[in-house]
C-alpha cells in the first residue's frame, strides 16, 4: 500500500494548493487573524456571497436614490416619445405610452423590493413569534399551531395567493398581507424544530429552575440561538417573494398596474408583438429581476455557510 | 406496513375536511350567490324582493350555514363541483376537458427534471470542489433565480419567433391527432417548466449524495475493493435516492404553481390557464374548486411519498 503511494504520487488538488499558500503566508509572518467577527470573515471569504452583496447594494441604492439618477417621472406619459429604443436620453428606451423605462425600473425596484423584503420580514415575525413559543412550550398549543401551518402549507403557494387575491382584491397592502399569510409556515417550522432541540439543553433547564417565565426563556434566551437560520430564511424568502410578485404582476394580478413594479413593467410582454419587436421593454427589467434575486440567493447561501457549521461544502 | 398506511390516511381525512370547510367559507365570503349568477342583472333589478326570496328558499340558500355547507360537501364527494358563474357550465366538465393538458405538461416536466437533476447532482457531488461543481452550483442558482415566465419569454423569442423551430403557444391544431403531431407544441413549455424543478432537484441530489458518500458503509464498500463506480452508484446513490424521492413528491406544489404561470405564457389550455381566467373574471366557484383539487392532489402526493419512504427506508416505519 505504501509502496504504491510512493510510486504514484497523489494528484494535487485545489486543497493542496490552498494549504501551500497558507503555509507560505505563515512563514512570511503574514498569517495573523484579521480580527473581527468570525462569521463576518467567513462570509466575506465567500466569493459568490460578496458578489451577491455588491449587486444587491448597487440595485438597492439605485432604487432608493432614483430621483438623483433619473430626471424622468416614471408615470409621466409622453405621447411624442412612444416606443423609443434605448438612447442617451432614455437609457432603457420608452414604453408604449412614452414613459421612460429606466426610471420605471428604478422606481419599480422600490416597490418590488418593499413587497419582497416587507413580506419576508412580516412572515418571519409571525413565524418566529408562534414557532419559538409553541416549540418551547409544546402540548396542545404546539399541536394546534402545527396543524394550522400544515393546512396553509398544503396549498400550492401561488394557488393560495391567487385565491386570496380574488377574495381580497388587488392592492399593494393586500399583496404584502397575502404573502405574509401564505409565507409564515416555513419559518415557523424551522423555528419550532430548532426550539425542540434547544429545549433539551442544560442552560434551559437551569433557567427554568431559576423560575423564569416561559416567554422570557423562549424569547430572550432561546431565540438568539436560532438567529442565524432565521436570517438565512428571511433572505431566501425575500428572493422567493420578489419572484412571486413579478409573476403575479406579469399576469396582471399582483400590484395594481398604476404603480410601477418590476412585474408590472413586464406585463406588456404578454403581447407577442411587444415581445418580438420591442425587446428593450422587457429584457432589461427581466435581467434586473434575475440579477437581484440571484444576488439575494447568493447572500442567503453565504449567510447559511457562515452561520451554520454543519452545512459545509 | 398496513397499519402505517391506515394511520397516515386517518390523519389525512380530518385535514381534508377542514380544508374543504375553509374553502367553503371562502366561497361564502365572496360577493354574490347563486341567484345573482343565475339571473341577469337587469331582470334582477325589476324582480320584486319576495320573488327573489322565494327563489332563494327554493334553492336552499335561506337555510343555516351548516346545512348549506353539508349539501355542498356531499355534492362535492359525489363529484358535483357546482357550476361556473360564466355561462353556467358544470365545473366537473371544465376540469375534465382541461386536466389532460396539464397532466401532459406536468408529467413531461417532472420526468425530465428528475432525470437531468439527479444526473447533474450526482456529477456535482462526485466532483466536489472542482470547477465543474462550482459551475453547476452557479447554474443551479441561476435556475432558481430567474423568473420562469422570463425564461418562457426568452424561449418564445429565440426558438419560436426568431428560429421558428417551435410554435409560439397553444397545445394543438385542429388537424393534429396523435401525440407526435402535438410534440412540437409541448417542447418549449415543458422545458421551461423543467428548469426551476431541475435546479431544485440538482441541489438536493448533490447534498443528499454527499451525505451518503460520507457514511461508513461507503468506506466498507471501498475497502472491499469494489470499483469506484459501483461504490458510487450502487451503494451511494441508492441511499441518496430516498430523500430525492421525497423531494420529488414535495415538488408537486412547485410544479402546480409553475404550470399556472407557464400555461399562461404559452397559452397552454390547462387547469392553470383556466384558474387564471377564473381569478380574472371573478368566477369564484371555479377558483375555489381548482384550489381545492390542487390541495387534494398535494395531500395525496404527500401520502404516497410517506408510504414510499417507509417502503424504501425501514427506519421510518420503526421510528413511528
Amino acid at each position: 500500500m505504501t509502496e504504491s503511494a510512493i510510486a504514484k504520487p497523489r494528484r494535487r488538488t485545489r486543497l493542496d494548493a490552498q494549504f501551500d499558500r497558507i503555509r507560505a503566508r505563515e512563514e512570511a509572518g503574514l498569517a495573523k487573524s484579521r480580527g473581527g467577527s468570525r462569521t463576518l470573515n467567513k462570509f466575506l471569504n465567500n466569493r459568490l456571497a460578496v458578489i451577491g452583496l455588491i449587486i444587491f447594494s448597487v440595485i438597492l441604492l439605485a432604487s432608493l436614490f432614483a430621483p438623483l439618477l433619473t430626471p424622468y417621472d416614471p408615470n409621466k406619459i409622453g405621447l411624442r416619445d412612444m416606443l423609443q429604443s434605448p438612447s442617451w436620453e432614455h437609457w432603457f428606451g420608452t414604453d408604449r405610452t412614452g414613459r421612460d423605462l429606466f426610471s420605471r425600473v428604478l422606481y419599480g425596484g422600490r416597490v418590488s423590493i418593499l413587497v419582497g423584503l416587507g413580506s419576508a420580514i412580516f412572515a418571519a415575525i409571525i413565524g418566529v413569534l408562534i414557532g419559538v413559543y409553541t416549540g418551547y412550550v409544546g402540548g396542545w398549543l404546539d399541536t394546534l399551531a402545527m396543524r394550522v401551518s400544515e393546512i396553509f402549507m398544503s396549498f400550492p403557494q401561488i394557488i393560495l395567493v391567487l385565491m386570496l387575491v380574488s377574495i381580497l382584491g388587488q392592492s399593494l397592502v393586500n399583496l404584502i398581507l397575502i404573502f405574509t399569510l401564505t409565507g409564515w409556515g416555513g419559518i415557523y417550522r424551522m423555528c419550532r424544530a430548532r426550539m425542540l432541540s434547544l429545549r433539551e439543553e442544560e442552560y434551559v433547564l437551569a433557567l427554568r429552575s431559576f423560575g423564569l417565565s416561559r416567554p422570557l426563556i423562549a424569547y430572550k434566551h432561546m431565540l438568539p440561538n436560532a438567529l442565524g437560520p432565521i436570517m438565512v430564511n428571511i433572505t431566501l424568502s425575500t428572493a422567493a417573494f420578489i419572484l412571486q410578485e413579478a409573476g403575479l404582476s406579469f399576469l396582471g394580478l399582483g400590484v395594481p398596474l398604476s404603480i410601477p413594479t418590476w412585474g408590472n413593467i413586464l406585463n406588456v410582454a404578454q403581447d407577442i408583438r411587444v415581445l418580438q419587436t420591442n425587446w428593450w421593454i422587457w429584457l432589461p427589467v427581466g435581467t434586473v429581476i434575475s440579477l437581484f434575486v440571484l444576488s439575494v440567493n447568493f447572500i442567503g447561501d453565504g449567510l447559511r455557510d457562515a452561520t451554520d457549521p454543519t452545512q459545509q461544502g | 406496513m398496513l397499519t402505517y398506511i391506515i394511520r397516515r390516511v386517518l390523519i389525512l381525512i380530518p385535514m381534508a375536511f377542514v380544508i374543504c370547510f375553509l374553502v367553503y367559507c371562502g366561497l361564502e365570503l365572496t360577493p354574490g350567490d347563486a341567484v345573482s349568477h343565475m339571473i341577469n342583472p337587469d331582470a334582477l333589478g325589476s324582480m320584486d324582493p319576495a320573488q327573489i326570496e322565494a327563489l332563494r328558499q327554493s334553492l336552499g340558500l335561506g337555510q343555516p350555514f351548516y346545512v348549506r355547507f353539508w349539501s355542498w360537501f356531499s355534492n362535492l364527494i359525489q363529484g358535483n363541483f357546482g357550476f361556473s358563474t360564466n355561462g353556467g357550465v358544470p365545473i366537473a366538465n371544465i376540469i375534465a376537458t382541461r386536466l389532460p393538458a396539464t397532466l401532459e405538461l406536468a408529467s413531461v416536466a417532472l420526468i425530465f427534471s428528475t432525470v437531468i437533476g439527479c444526473l447533474l447532482g450526482i456529477l456535482s457531488a462526485l466532483s466536489r470542489g472542482s470547477k465543474a461543481d462550482g459551475a453547476l452550483t452557479v447554474v443551479g442558482m441561476l435556475g432558481v433565480s430567474i423568473p420562469e415566465f422570463f425564461f418562457g419569454l426568452v424561449a418564445i423569442l429565440v426558438f419560436a419567433l426568431n428560429l421558428g423551430w417551435f410554435p409560439v403557444g397553444g397545445r394543438s391544431m385542429p388537424s393534429y391527432v396523435t401525440l407526435w403531431d402535438r410534440l412540437p407544441h409541448l417542447v418549449l413549455p415543458s422545458m421551461v417548466l423543467s428548469i426551476m424543478l431541475t435546479a431544485g432537484v440538482m441541489r438536493y441530489a448533490r447534498s443528499s449524495m454527499l451525505d451518503a458518500l460520507s457514511r461508513d458503509f461507503i468506506k466498507t464498500a471501498r475497502s472491499k475493493g469494489l470499483p469506484e463506480w459501483r461504490v458510487n452508484l450502487l451503494h451511494g446513490f441508492r441511499v441518496a435516492l430516498t430523500p430525492v424521492v421525497v423531494l420529488i413528491g414535495f415538488r408537486l406544489p412547485v410544479l402546480i404553481g409553475g404550470s399556472v404561470i407557464i400555461e399562461q405564457v404559452f397559452q397552454w389550455p390547462g387547469i392553470g390557464n383556466e384558474f387564471i381566467s377564473a381569478v380574472r373574471s371573478q368566477d369564484y366557484p371555479v377558483v375555489m374548486t381548482i384550489a381545492l383539487l390542487s390541495v387534494m392532489a398535494v395531500l395525496v402526493a404527500s401520502l404516497i411519498v410517506d408510504v414510499l419512504t417507509a417502503l424504501i427506508d425501514p427506519r421510518v416505519r420503526l421510528g413511528e
